[in-house]
């Protein structure tokens, strides 16, 4: 803690009595880490909030986990793994790792938590239901069965809620031990301040040898943007995530900050009510595409901070590179539209989460250019918790959404925008193509490779023709650190991994 | 004994009240559209499992059978079961009362340090340059956004005069009132502004009262008569301003607590409004009308101090 001969004097002039301040000693090397919002629970199965699931991701491991880039996956506690030749089994073969209390991670914590993650009390069973059996072959060699082949579930293993925890003490402590929880991954929680911060130690028994480089890590929770930005500027914090798209520049023009965009796997879009007239008609939902100014909006409200989108897909594996977003083109909106017998355009509603600026300004932009083809837009803002429930009952036109991905594989990003029914009706937009369905079953069931890939990329371009949305842009993950800080990024998942934090 | 027996009796009359309070917070939180269930899972899962979270977190019981769990569940205690942390609501609500408290308190206590003398000063130099002087500057306190105020102050005591800490809550009682002086100064301005403009009128209309003549005539000097007659029957329409204002603070709080990074319950409000965590929210708008209720009944003693004329019945 600093002192300072100034903040001491004004302290005492405004104290009638004396105590002595409690100055919590500062460990030797802590990264200070401003977040926007505090975690909920370190259930993983329980939670589905981002601040948890970024949370986990420091305290415990996975099987295997996602590459920094996004692209393929790397050992985590499983050093090795191979398929079975008719692609019904998996064979994990652990490291020696240890908790954070100095026991050994065994094949049977893994049986116990994969199960529990397909469990009734999971949230996410849906991700392990292909799974028939988990069965521990000796004390360090796991098996993972299913009924058929299943491509995607590797990666689903690699997700936050295929955590690893230690059996004994779950069973012995029940939901007890979320609130001291014991994982292998590089942190241990050492305190949780809710709503304020959590404070993170350096799991002595981590298995990857002189990580952490810190000694600690606090997750400070600093809701306000622009306090948080303030914070990192006078230096009571490392490094923040969520910085104002407006103030990246400036930000990153202060010679002590370090300021940065990450590519993260999410896609801003429109969804279209397919069933709601004229949104059925291809040609409309097409010249929707053609009308709005995709680069407009990157350069004027996102400060060039993102991409514009040719599909319901961000920029991810298997990305089918031959395709282009939708030029800004009026003209070929309008011949569209009248061709599908709309000359003079038509009214319509589109739904806007409210409480975000940016949304807001981005409806705006959107309403313009549409006007400019003769499409009338009313914008209704809405709760973004009521949203869901509005567009999934089939009630609304147009809404202005987004979404992420948890795995690097496409294959969750496609399963629920693009396949009708499957999870989501195609995002709630009742957009339907056979092919597409048919693909999905098939890339379910191809291993890893070209031709997997080619069924993607088929799928992307079959979504950017059908134009079951209006694609809007990739939108990045702007994040700031102290210049002294080294190793901080946000991953391609959104979260951060810190062990490969240094502070100079 | 007659203080006791009138805060007994009017903790029993508060709960009728709160009864009528669970209902509307109950009812208010189903009519608003979104479901716990489905926000928990989202995107992620099918409609089956959304369904079978609703079971397993009673949301497809009817309604009638809703409020008696909660009616059940606040009588033991717990307040019922956190949906997205899975802990009892009531260790949830109260983790998190402490600081918006502390900040209440603080805040009112300051408010009250300003407005006592420069609402004396206002009456007593009443359209001279000083009174104007104070009218004005709180006339832009009051007017300034609390929020923009906040990012002021952080800008200036965070940046350019690091005097004060710009967030979080501190340790023990000195960290606590150190870290909160400027979200509690933010607070009390904007009382302050309301409070010292009812004190100020009311001195001035007390001041040319008969009995105020009375005590001047029998020789007190002018202090004495302010600070013994003046004030104290003054103050009694001030104490009702400050005590509809802090209640009003008490759901008010959310701003500051965000600017200034506090954990405190106006954040936890929010999320849990937010994901549409009923035990939660239900749990703290209890808590808030119990509050609002504990705030009048300190002003109906505080009356009863400031002025004996006033009875506790």
């Amino acid at each position: 803690m600093r002192t300072n001969p100034l903040r001491a004097v004004a302290f005492a002039l405004l104290a009638a009595a004396s105590l002595s301040v409690a100055n919590a000693p500062a460990a030797a090397e802590t990264f200070r880490l401003g977040v926007k919002t505090d975690a909920l629970s370190l259930d993983p199965i329980a939670t589905s909030d981002n601040a948890s699931i970024w949370a986990q991701l420091l305290i415990y491991d996975q099987l295997v986990r996602p590459t920094e880039d996004g692209t393929e996956l790397m050992p985590g506690l499983a050093e090795s793994w191979e398929q079975s030749a008719d692609g019904k089994s998996y064979t994990f073969h652990l490291r020696e790792a240890k908790f954070s209390n100095g026991d050994p991670v065994t094949a049977e914590d893994v049986v116990f938590s994969l199960e529990r993650a397909a469990s009734e009390s999971s949230n996410w069973s849906g991700f392990f239901r292909p799974i028939v059996a988990v069965e521990a072959v000796d004390d360090r060699t796991v098996t993972v069965k299913l009924d058929e082949p299943f491509t995607p579930l590797i990666n689903n293993l690699a997700m936050f809620s295929a955590a690893v925890l230690p059996a004994d003490l779950v069973e012995s402590q029940g939901n007890a031990f979320f609130e001291n929880p014991i994982g292998s991954g590089p942190f241990v929680l050492e305190e949780w301040q809710r709503g304020g911060k959590m404070v993170l130690a350096a799991n002595p028994h981590y298995w990857q040898e002189g990580k952490p480089y810190v000694d600690g890590a606090e997750l400070v929770v600093v809701g306000e943007d622009n306090s948080r930005v303030l914070q990192l500027r006078s230096g009571n914090l490392d490094a923040i995530i969520g910085v104002p798209f407006n103030q990246v520049n400036s930000l990153g023009a202060d010679p002590n900050i370090d300021a940065g965009v990450a590519n993260v796997f999410r896609i801003e879009l429109v969804q279209l009510n397919t069933t709601k007239e004229p949104f059925g008609d291809e040609r409309v939902r097409q010249a929707l595409n053609y009308a709005v100014d995709r680069e407009g909006i990157v350069q004027g409200i996102l400060f060039g901070n993102g991409k514009p989108a040719v599909s319901s897909l961000p920029v991810m594996a298997y990305h089918n590179e031959e395709l282009e977003p939708y030029p800004h083109d009026p003209a070929k909106a309008q011949a569209l539209l009248a061709e599908a017998g709309l000359g003079d355009g038509f009214s319509t509603t589109m739904l806007v989460p409210s409480g975000d600026a940016t949304y807001q300004q981005v409806a705006s932009a959107i309403q313009a250019n549409l006007a400019e083809v003769g499409v009338q837009v009313r914008l209704q803002l809405i709760e973004s918790g009521a949203q869901w429930d509005t567009t999934k009952s089939g009630d609304y036109e147009m809404s202005l959404s987004y979404a992420t991905s948890d795995t690097i594989d496409p294959d969750q990003l496609i399963g629920f925008t693009a396949v009708n029914p499957e999870r989501a009706n195609a995002y709630h937009t009742e957009w339907r193509s056979e092919r597409l369905n048919e693909l999905y079953e098939q890339e379910r069931r191809t291993p890893n490779g070209p031709e997997r890939g080619a069924m993607f990329k088929e799928m992307e371009q079959i979504v950017h023709d059908g134009a079951p949305f209006i694609f809007l842009y990739n939108m990045g993950a702007p994040y700031a650190s102290r210049s002294n800080v080294e190793g901080f990024a946000i991953l391609p998942t959104s979260n951060w991994r810190l062990e490969n934090v240094k502070l100079q | 004994m007659i203080v006791l027996r009138f805060v007994l009796l009017r903790l029993i009359q508060m709960i009728p009240a709160l009864i009528g309070i669970t209902i509307v917070a109950f009812l208010l939180l189903r009519v608003l559209p979104g479901d716990p269930a489905s926000l928990l899972i989202g995107a992620r899962g099918s409609t089956e499992e959304v369904e079978a979270l609703r079971h397993q977190l009673g949301l497809d019981a009817p309604l009638w059978q809703q409020y008696l769990t909660f009616l059940g569940d606040m009588a033991n205690g717990s307040f019922g079961q956190s949906i997205t942390q899975r802990r009892p609501v009531a260790t949830v609500v109260l983790e998190r009362l402490p600081p918006t408290l502390v900040l209440i308190a603080y805040s009112t206590v300051l408010a009250i340090i300003l407005t006592v003398p420069l609402a004396m000063l206002a009456a007593v130099r009443r359209n001279s340059w000083i009174d104007f002087a104070i009218k004005a500057v709180f006339v832009v306190a009051m007017s300034m956004p609390p929020f923009w105020l906040g990012v002021l102050l952080i800008l200036l005591f965070g940046l350019k005069f690091p005097i004060f800490p710009v967030s979080g809550y501190g340790e023990g009682v000195f960290g606590h009132l150190w870290h909160l002086f400027l979200p509690a100064f933010v607070i009390a301005l904007g009382t302050a502004a309301l409070t010292i403009r009812s004190l100020r009128s009311s001195i001035i209309a007390v001041r040319t009262a008969d009995f105020i003549d009375t005590a001047r005539a029998k020789g007190l000097p002018e202090n004495a008569v302010l600070r013994r007659h003046v004030l104290r029957n003054s103050l009694i329409s001030t104490i009702s301003v400050l005590s509809v204002h802090t209640s009003w603070i008490i759901g008010g709080t959310v701003v500051i607590e965000a600017v200034f990074a506090l954990p405190g319950v106006g954040d936890l409000l929010v999320t849990s409004i937010f994901t549409r965590d009923y035990p939660v929210v239900q749990g703290l708008t209890v808590t808030f009308a119990a509050l609002v209720m504990l705030i009048s009944l300190i002003t109906d003693v505080a009356y009863a101090a400031v002025d004996p004329r006033i009875r506790l019945e």
